[in-house]
């Protein structure tokens, strides 16, 4: 009922974003507070189909939060997160990454004591064999099926330069190659938007510029949507097609690269606001 | 024999292997739950002594109380001791791991009192028995075979040979299933669950799967721990006895089910032949000796090899 009320309350930014109507994620006036901070506070946004955009913001801006809010592993207190035309504002994040929608974390989440091709099979979708019923019924398909994805799991290592690596345990690879390790395993679950958070942390540049040319040639190949959070202004300048700019919550600018680096609005947030506002 | 002399023959009895291997098979089918629950989906359970005596009450009631057929019961008592995982895994599951823990123990601690204090149902501490008839038909049958081995006044060892093959089947049986794509997502859970969910695997599905199954070995446990006594007490579910389970568990290795069979094997090897060698000890001072050697054995195991005999060292490492 509230939750109702408090959506009515919120039909500007709505509005305002809905002027491009291919987007694959809109976010419209998402707020979440933990006790007396408003960790996010209004953030609206959309992510073209098909585009790279980078989400930017001062440290503390909420934009990690609002990434566990879109993949549900935060429940926002209000507003509406829309993607591929359906609403997943409160789902749960298998849910939410079953319809294709796959993130990655700030601090790397490879499953350390498990095989780096087991780390990539798991990630698989459509695996009759991991249900209960499915391996007592459907097991020549669950048979098939893992076929199939131990095939593609080793392409796409070798696109990564994992191959060699395939039957290490992850916990043994470098920071940078968990990295890739991490994408080219959110790349298994065949998705259409990837949310990097921080993709470039602790990775060396050669490293780095082979996690961005796979990222443009996954989008200009298969058409894979990526919004990612990154600090480098090098990196999201010459990489990004769209950058929203969060600042304490709420998305104060968004739009191409050179438009955001010269808006009144970031260059106060980054550099301090001004007298009077 | 001189009065300080330690005596061996024990090793050399069949009753003594007997004995042995029927709670090395009880215990073993026990820990394979727990091997699960803890070696591969990263759940604590403390409650196994509990489901386990859901498991022998519910065989028991149903054939003494309810004069159901023991073949049916045991079916049942299978599907009660899941219902009970799932009931003590709906709320409490989503707690982290610590907490599910101490939730398990109480609810195992739950399941012991009410078998003390439920008198008419369940004999309190006096316990029940006389559930055993149809098994005895059973094992008569198997010990006129065996008396052409002349084996025929050993009248547990149909019991042993029963309980080993079931042992053997589930074993084998859980290593597959472990194997098994649904095995690999229990793994990633138990490495890091908020990894699985960003994958699209409902973790909390997964661990109510696995503390039901850990539930449904515990109730078949305790079958054969009903079976070998005839006779079934409150006190045979103390919490020790969960503990024991863990003994196997850290001996045998974690993540890793023949771990379990090698650990219950050493284990009440190690039990069983202390409280029957002839030491020159009385009675109180051998009980306490076992538990003082099994405490050692498991200190010298985490000093020299803690990931335990089959476990592999590089997960253990690698787990953090």
């Amino acid at each position: 009922m509230t939750e109702q009320a408090e959506q009515d309350q919120a039909p500007e930014p709505a509005a305002d974003a809905g002027a491009d109507g291919d987007a694959i994620l809109a976010v419209r006036d998402v707020a979440k507070h933990f006790g007396g901070i408003h960790a996010v506070d209004g953030a609206s946004f959309e992510v073209r189909r098909g585009s790279i955009t980078a989400l930017i913001g001062p440290n503390g801006a909420g934009k990690t939060t609002l990434f566990n809010i879109v993949t549900g592993f935060q429940r926002g207190d209000r507003g509406e997160v829309v993607y591929d035309g359906a609403s997943i504002f409160r789902r749960p994040p298998h849910v939410i990454a079953r319809r294709r929608m796959v993130r990655t974390f700030q601090i790397t989440k490879a499953l350390a004591a498990m095989p780096v091709i087991d780390n990539m099979t798991l990630a698989a979708p459509d695996q009759p064999g991991e249900k209960l019923t499915g391996l007592l019924f459907r097991a020549p398909a669950a048979r098939r099926r893992e076929k199939e994805v131990h095939e593609r799991a080793h392409e796409l290592l070798d696109v990564f330069g994992l191959r060699e690596k395939a039957d290490d345990y992850a916990g043994t690879l470098s920071g940078g190659q968990r990295k890739l390790l991490e994408l080219a395993r959110a790349l298994m679950v065949e998705p259409r938007l990837v949310l990097l958070d921080e993709p470039m942390a602790g990775v060396n540049p050669s490293l780095g510029r082979k996690l961005l040319d796979h990222m443009h040639t996954l989008r200009d190949r298969d058409g894979v949507t990526f919004l990612f959070i990154e600090h480098d202004m090098d990196v999201v300048m010459a990489h990004s097609d769209e950058v929203i700019v969060m600042a304490q919550g709420a998305t104060i600018a968004s739009g191409p690269p050179e438009e955001v680096r010269n808006d009144r609005a970031v260059i106060d947030a980054y550099l301090g606001a001004s007298v009077g506002t | 024999m001189t009065p300080l002399a330690v005596s061996l023959d024990v090793f050399g009895s069949l009753d003594f292997w007997i004995g042995v291997g029927l709670l090395a098979a009880t215990y073993g089918i026990f820990t394979l739950g727990l091997q699960l629950n803890v070696g591969y989906t990263g759940v604590i359970n403390f409650g196994q002594a509990g489901f386990m005596a859901i498991g022998a009450y519910t065989m028991a009631i149903l054939v003494v109380e309810a004069e159901i057929s023991f073949w049916l019961a045991l079916p049942a008592s299978i599907i009660v001791a899941m219902a009970a995982g799932l009931i003590i895994g709906l709320p409490s599951l989503r707690l982290r791991a610590d907490y599910f823990a101490i939730v398990t123990i109480a609810f195992a601690e739950i399941i012991r009192y009410t078998a003390v204090n439920a008198r008419e149902l369940t004999g309190g501490s006096q316990g029940i028995g006389g559930f055993d008839g149809a098994f005895l038909d059973l094992s008569d049958l198997m010990l006129d075979g065996l008396d052409s081995f002349g084996l025929g006044d050993q009248f547990l060892l149909p019991l042993l040979i029963v309980a080993v093959v079931v042992f053997g089947l589930l074993t084998v049986g859980m290593y597959f299933l472990q194997r098994s794509p649904w095995g690999r997502v229990l793994r990633a859970i138990r490495e890091d669950e908020d990894a699985a969910r960003a994958l699209g695997k409902n973790a909390f599905a997964y661990k109510l799967q696995s503390i039901s199954i850990a539930a449904a070995l515990g109730a078949v446990a305790g079958w054969f721990l009903a079976l070998n006594l005839a006779f079934i007490s409150p006190t045979q579910f103390d919490p020790l006895f969960t503990f024991l389970g863990y003994a196997v568990l850290i001996l045998g290795g974690l993540a890793n089910y023949f771990g379990v069979v090698l650990g219950a094997i050493i284990l009440w090897t190690l039990l069983e032949g202390l409280r029957l060698m002839d030491l020159p000890l009385d009675a109180s001072q051998t009980a306490a000796l076992r538990y003082v050697l099994v405490g050692l054995v498991l200190i010298g195991l985490m000093a020299f090899r803690p990931q335990g005999m089959l476990g592999k060292r590089q997960e253990m490492v690698l787990g953090d």
